[in-house]
C-alpha cells in the first residue's frame, strides 16, 4: 500500500466518523431549537383572513409531515435515512426531498463563491509576490495596506457598500436575485448575460473580502522564501531573474494551495449575509429561511452538507499537499 | 499553474452548466426572451408569502406552491372584508350566487364562459372535486371536525353550471356562505387522481359518529398530506394567468387566453419578485420596480423615499386588524385592573402610532376589542359609552394608588415596596412593534414607571414563549374581522382560556391549554357578571341582529377590563405605480380583500387595471 493510499484510507475513516458525530450533534441541536412554527403559521393564516378553525386545521395538516415518535426513534430514523442519502422531506416544501432542495440552492452558492474565491486567489497571489518583492517601496506599502483594509472590512459592510455604489448611486448592476426570469433558461446569450450580470456584485463582494487574506498570506510566504539559502545561491550563480522569480513563486505558493483547498471546502457554507443582502438564492439564504420556518429536516440537511464539505476539503487539502510537496511525498512530513 | 487554470475553467463551465440546466419548471413554450410585449409586463410580489421556491409545484395548498391567488389560482368568489357582512364577495369562478334566507344553503352559478388554460370548460364537477380537496385541508365550510360550526352537509351538482351546497343546521354559522365562496377551484381532469374513488362515501362516514367515523376522519385528514404534496405536471389555471416558469428569484406568469374575461386583462405577463424580508420590498419600491405591492410595515423615512419614487402612489383602505399591548394577568401587578387602566392612561396612542406605524395605522380611539370602523358600524350606540383612556397622568396615578402601588423617589413601586419594571417583548424584525415599544417605554419612564423592551429572536420563539407565560407584556394582533366571532376570539379565545369545540365553550385555568393571558373567567361589566368567553362563543352561531347586543357587551367588557390596551387599528396600505399601469381602485370597498388573496390579481381580472398608453 502506497503512502498516499494509506493516508487516503485513514482520512476517509476519520472523515466518516466526524460526519457521523456532526450529524448527531446537528440533529439534536436543530431539533431542540425553541420556537413554535405551528403557532407562527396559524397567526399568519388568520392575519390573512382565514377563520381560526380553518387555520387550525390547515396547520395540523401541514405539520402532519413533521416526523413524530420519540427523539431517539427520530434519530435512528434520521441515521438510517442518512446511510441511504435520504435526508428526509422538507416541511415547508411538502413532498420535496431535502436533498433536492439543497441541490437546487447549492449551485447558486457554488457559482459566485467559487468564482469569487478563484478570482481573489489569482489576483491575491500575484499582487502578494509584488508586495513582497517591493516591500520597501510605495507600491509594496500600498498593496499591503489594500490587503489589510479589505481583510478588515466585514463582508456584509462591503456588500452594502457595493449595493449603494452600483445599484443606488450609479444604478448599473442588479443587486437582487440571480437571473431575470424573462430569459428562457439555457445556453443563450440573454440568459447567460443576465446570469453573469446578477452575479457581478456577489462575486465582487466575495473576491474583495477574500483578496486581503490572499495578498497578505502570499506576501508573508514570499518574504520567508526570499530569505532561504537556495534563492541566494541562485542569485549568486547568476540565474536569470525570471527563473528566480519562478523558484520564489513555486515555493511560496505551497501553503496557499492548502488554504485554497480549505476555502473551497467552505464554499457551500457560502456567506449568509451576502446571500441575504443580494437576495441570492444559495445555501445561506436557504438556511435563514429554514431556521425562520423551523424546517428541521432542511436545517439538519443544510448544516450537514456544509460540514461534510469542509471535512472533505480538509482531506483533499491534505492529499493535495502530499502530491505537490516532494518532502511530504517522500515521507519526511508524513505523520 | 497551467493545471490550475484548466481546473478553474472546468469548474466554471460546470457551475454555469448547472445554473443553466435548472431553475425552470413548466415551460409551455411561449414567453421569455426578454421584454414584456402585448399589454406589457406587470411586476409585483406575493406579500402573503416570502421566498419563492423553484422546485415547488403549482399547487395552492402547498405552502411554497407557485400558485398566486388571484392570478393563476381562482376561487369561487373573492370574499370581502365588509364591515358587518362576512358573506359579501366579488364574483370569481361563480358569476352569481344565492344564499337561502335562513342561511341553510348557497346555490352557485358558474361563469358561463369559464375555461381552463388548456381549453377545457370549468364545470360544476370541477367545483365539487375542489370542495372535496378542501375537506382534506379543513376549511370553515368544509370541516369534518365533529360539531364544527358552519360545516356543509351536502354538495349537489344541479347542472354543469350550477351547484347547491347545504349547511348542517345542527350547528349553523352566519359565515357559512363566506366559507363556501372562499374555496379554491382546481381542474378535476388534473387533480381527481388525488382523491380515492370512494372519497365521498368516506366523507359521509367521517361526518358521522363512532369508531368508523373516527377512522374515516383519519383517512380524510391523511389525504390532506397527499394533496399538499401533489405536483401537477403543468399549471392548468382558470385565472387570468398561467405559470410559465420559476427560478429562485422570480416567477413568470403569462396571460391565459382562455380566461373568461381575457379581453379585459391588461398585462401580457406578470413577474413575481422574490423577497425574504421587508428591506427587500422597500428596495424594490424605492426603485419604482413594483407596479403593486400589498401592505408592508414601513418606517416613515423609508415611506418618504418610496413616495418620492417616480410614479409611486400609496392607496389606503380598511383592514380588519388591530394591535394591542396584551397583559399576562397571572403576573403581578397586571392581575389588577387598576394597574392596566393606569397604564392605559399613561400611553399616548397617537404618539405611539405616529412613531411606529404612521402610514399603516390609525391610533385606536379606545380599547374595544374591535376595529374602530367596524365598531361604528356594528355598535354605534355603545361606542360613546366607552372610556377613551385619553392620556391623563392624574387619572393614571389615581388608578395606580387604587391598585396599592406607591411612588418613591419619583418611581412607582409595587405594593410591597419592591421595584416594578414593565417588561415588553416583541419579535426581532417586527420594526413597527419594536418602535412602538421603545416609544411606550420612553413615555412610561417619563411618568415614573420603569420599563424595558426585550427583543425575541424570531416570531416562532416569541409565540412559544408568550404562550408559555414567560412574558409580562407582549404585543398581540386582535380585532380580526369581519366575522364577529373571529373579532373577539382574539381576546376571549384560547389565549385567554376559552376553548370552543362544536360551540361548546370550556375554560382552562391560567397557564393551561394555551391560556397565557390569564384573565378571570367572569368579569363585571356595568355591575353585571359576564363570561366573555361564552359570549364570544355565541357569536359563532347567531345572526347579525342577535350579535349586536353581544358585541356591545364584549366591547364594554374589553374596555373596562383591559386584557389588552388597543394601540392602533391597521390601515390597508397598498403601494402602486402609475408609470406603466393605471386604474388603481381608490374605493375602500374594492380594497377590502380577505382570505390571503392578492387583490391586484382580482383587480386585473375584473378589467380595472389598464396599461398606460
Amino acid at each position: 500500500m502506497t503512502l498516499i493510499t494509506r493516508r487516503l484510507a485513514g482520512h476517509l475513516a476519520r472523515g466518516l466518523v466526524m460526519i457521523l458525530v456532526v450529524a448527531t450533534i446537528t440533529f439534536f441541536i436543530v431539533n431542540n431549537i425553541p420556537g413554535d412554527p405551528m403557532a407562527a403559521r396559524y397567526e399568519k393564516l388568520i392575519e390573512g383572513g382565514m377563520s381560526p378553525e380553518a387555520a387550525k386545521q390547515a396547520v395540523k395538516v401541514l405539520y402532519g409531515f413533521q416526523p413524530d415518535g420519540s427523539m431517539w426513534q427520530q434519530y435512528t430514523d434520521y441515521l438510517s435515512g442518512l446511510f441511504r442519502l435520504d435526508l428526509g422531506v422538507s416541511v415547508t416544501r411538502p413532498g420535496t426531498p431535502v436533498l433536492e432542495v439543497l441541490g437546487e440552492a447549492a449551485k447558486w452558492t457554488v457559482l459566485p463563491v467559487l468564482a469569487g474565491t478563484l478570482l481573489s486567489f489569482l489576483v491575491g497571489i500575484i499582487l502578494g509576490v509584488f508586495a513582497a518583492i517591493k516591500r520597501t517601496g510605495k507600491l509594496g506599502d500600498a498593496l499591503a495596506i489594500s490587503g489589510s483594509l479589505l481583510h478588515g472590512i466585514p463582508q456584509y459592510v462591503l456588500a452594502m457598500l457595493l449595493v449603494v455604489i452600483f445599484a443606488t448611486l450609479i444604478p448599473i448592476l442588479p443587486a437582487d436575485g440571480s437571473v431575470d426570469i424573462l430569459f428562457e433558461p439555457g445556453f443563450n446569450a440573454g440568459y447567460l448575460g443576465s446570469l453573469a450580470e446578477h452575479a457581478v456584485l456577489p462575486v465582487l463582494t466575495y473576491a474583495l473580502s477574500a483578496y486581503g487574506g490572499w495578498i497578505l498570506a502570499m506576501k508573508s510566504s514570499v518574504v520567508t522564501v526570499l530569505g532561504d539559502d537556495f534563492i541566494l545561491a541562485a542569485e549568486l550563480r547568476g540565474v536569470k531573474r525570471s527563473i528566480v522569480f519562478r523558484y520564489i513563486a513555486r515555493n511560496a505558493i505551497l501553503p496557499l494551495f492548502t488554504l485554497l483547498a480549505l476555502s473551497l471546502g467552505l464554499l457551500l457554507g457560502g456567506a449568509v449575509f451576502i446571500e441575504k443582502i443580494f437576495n441570492y438564492p444559495g445555501l445561506g439564504w436557504l438556511l435563514i429561511g429554514s431556521v425562520q420556518d423551523r424546517d428541521y429536516a432542511l436545517m439538519s440537511g443544510a448544516f450537514l452538507l456544509i460540514t461534510a464539505a469542509t471535512i472533505v476539503a480538509n482531506i483533499v487539502a491534505d492529499l493535495f499537499y502530499t502530491v505537490i510537496d516532494p518532502r511530504v511525498r517522500g515521507g519526511e512530513g508524513a505523520s | 499553474m497551467k493545471r490550475l487554470a484548466a481546473v478553474v475553467a472546468l469548474l466554471g463551465l460546470a457551475t454555469t452548466t448547472a445554473a443553466c440546466s435548472g431553475g425552470s419548471t413548466n415551460t409551455p413554450g411561449s414567453g421569455g426572451g426578454g421584454g414584456g410585449g402585448g399589454g406589457g409586463l406587470f411586476t409585483t410580489i406575493d406579500v402573503t408569502r416570502p421566498g419563492l421556491e423553484a422546485t415547488a409545484p403549482a399547487n395552492p395548498y402547498n405552502p411554497k406552491g407557485n400558485s398566486f391567488v388571484g392570478y393563476n389560482a381562482m376561487r369561487i368568489a373573492w370574499v370581502k372584508n365588509h364591515l358587518t357582512d362576512p358573506n359579501q364577495a366579488t364574483p370569481g369562478i361563480a358569476a352569481s350566487w344565492e344564499i337561502a334566507p335562513d342561511n341553510s344553503s348557497i346555490t352557485l352559478k358558474l361563469q358561463p364562459n369559464a375555461k381552463w388554460s388548456d381549453g377545457q370548460p370549468v364545470t360544476a364537477d370541477d367545483v365539487r372535486m375542489s370542495i372535496g380537496i378542501a375537506y382534506t385541508q379543513g376549511s370553515t365550510a368544509f370541516s369534518i371536525t365533529p360539531g364544527a360550526a358552519g360545516a356543509a352537509a351536502d354538495v349537489e351538482v344541479v347542472d354543469p353550471q350550477t351547484l347547491k351546497i347545504t349547511q348542517d343546521m345542527a350547528n349553523p354559522s352566519p359565515k357559512f356562505a363566506r366559507g363556501v365562496l372562499d374555496t379554491t377551484v382546481l381542474p378535476a381532469h388534473v387533480w381527481s387522481s388525488v382523491l380515492p374513488t370512494d372519497f365521498w362515501d368516506k366523507l359521509k362516514s367521517a361526518r358521522g359518529e363512532g369508531g368508523d367515523a373516527e377512522k374515516a376522519r383519519e383517512e380524510v385528514t391523511a389525504l390532506g398530506e397527499k394533496v399538499i404534496a401533489f405536483a401537477p405536471p403543468k399549471d392548468v389555471s382558470a385565472g387570468p394567468f398561467v405559470l410559465e416558469r420559476v427560478n429562485p428569484s422570480e416567477a413568470l406568469l403569462v396571460k391565459n387566453k382562455n380566461f373568461f374575461n381575457a379581453a379585459n386583462v391588461a398585462p401580457a405577463q406578470v413577474k413575481f419578485l422574490n423577497y425574504t424580508g421587508n428591506e427587500q420590498i422597500w428596495n424594490y419600491l424605492t426603485q419604482g420596480k413594483l407596479d403593486q405591492a400589498g401592505f408592508t410595515a414601513t418606517p416613515s423615512d423609508v415611506m418618504k423615499r418610496i413616495e418620492a419614487a417616480s410614479g409611486n402612489e400609496v392607496i389606503r383602505g380598511y383592514s380588519p386588524v388591530a394591535v394591542g399591548m396584551a397583559f399576562n394577568q397571572s403576573k403581578k401587578p397586571y392581575d389588577n385592573v387598576h394597574v392596566r387602566r393606569g397604564l392605559a392612561y399613561l400611553i399616548d396612542r397617537e404618539q405611539v402610532t405616529k412613531v411606529a406605524s404612521p402610514e399603516g395605522g390609525t391610533a385606536a380611539a379606545t380599547t374595544s376589542g374591535i376595529h374602530q370602523k367596524a365598531a361604528q358600524a356594528w355598535i354605534p350606540e355603545t361606542v360613546p359609552q366607552l372610556e377613551p383612556y385619553k392620556p391623563d397622568v392624574a387619572k393614571a396615578e389615581e388608578e395606580f394608588k387604587k391598585a396599592g402601588l406607591a411612588k418613591k423617589d419619583g418611581k412607582w413601586t409595587l405594593a410591597d415596596g419592591s421595584a416594578w419594571k414593565v417588561s415588553m417583548h416583541a419579535p426581532s424584525g417586527f420594526s413597527d412593534w419594536l418602535a412602538a415599544q421603545e416609544n411606550i417605554k420612553s413615555q412610561l419612564v417619563t411618568a415614573g414607571v420603569d420599563a424595558e423592551v426585550v427583543t425575541t429572536a424570531d416570531y416562532p420563539l416569541y409565540l412559544q414563549e408568550l404562550a408559555a407565560g414567560k412574558y409580562d407584556v407582549g404585543f398581540w394582533l386582535m380585532a380580526l374581522g369581519p366575522a364577529p366571532y373571529d373579532i373577539f376570539q382574539r381576546l376571549y379565545g384560547a389565549s385567554n382560556g376559552w376553548t370552543n369545540v362544536g360551540n361548546k365553550v370550556s375554560h382552562s385555568a391560567a397557564g393551561k391549554n394555551g391560556n397565557w393571558m390569564g384573565g378571570s373567567e367572569e368579569i363585571e361589566v356595568g355591575g353585571e357578571k359576564v363570561n366573555p368567553g361564552e359570549l364570544t362563543g355565541k357569536l359563532n352561531s347567531v345572526g347579525a341582529e342577535e350579535a349586536k347586543p353581544i358585541m356591545a357587551q364584549l366591547a364594554l367588557a374589553a374596555n373596562q377590563d383591559l386584557p389588552v390596551i388597543q394601540l392602533w387599528d391597521y390601515v390597508n396600505t397598498q403601494f402602486v405605480n402609475n408609470n406603466r399601469f393605471t386604474g388603481w381602485p381608490h374605493d375602500d370597498e374594492l380594497l377590502r380583500g380577505g382570505g390571503n388573496v392578492l387583490m391586484s390579481g382580482v383587480w386585473i381580472q375584473q378589467g380595472l387595471i389598464k396599461a398606460k398608453q
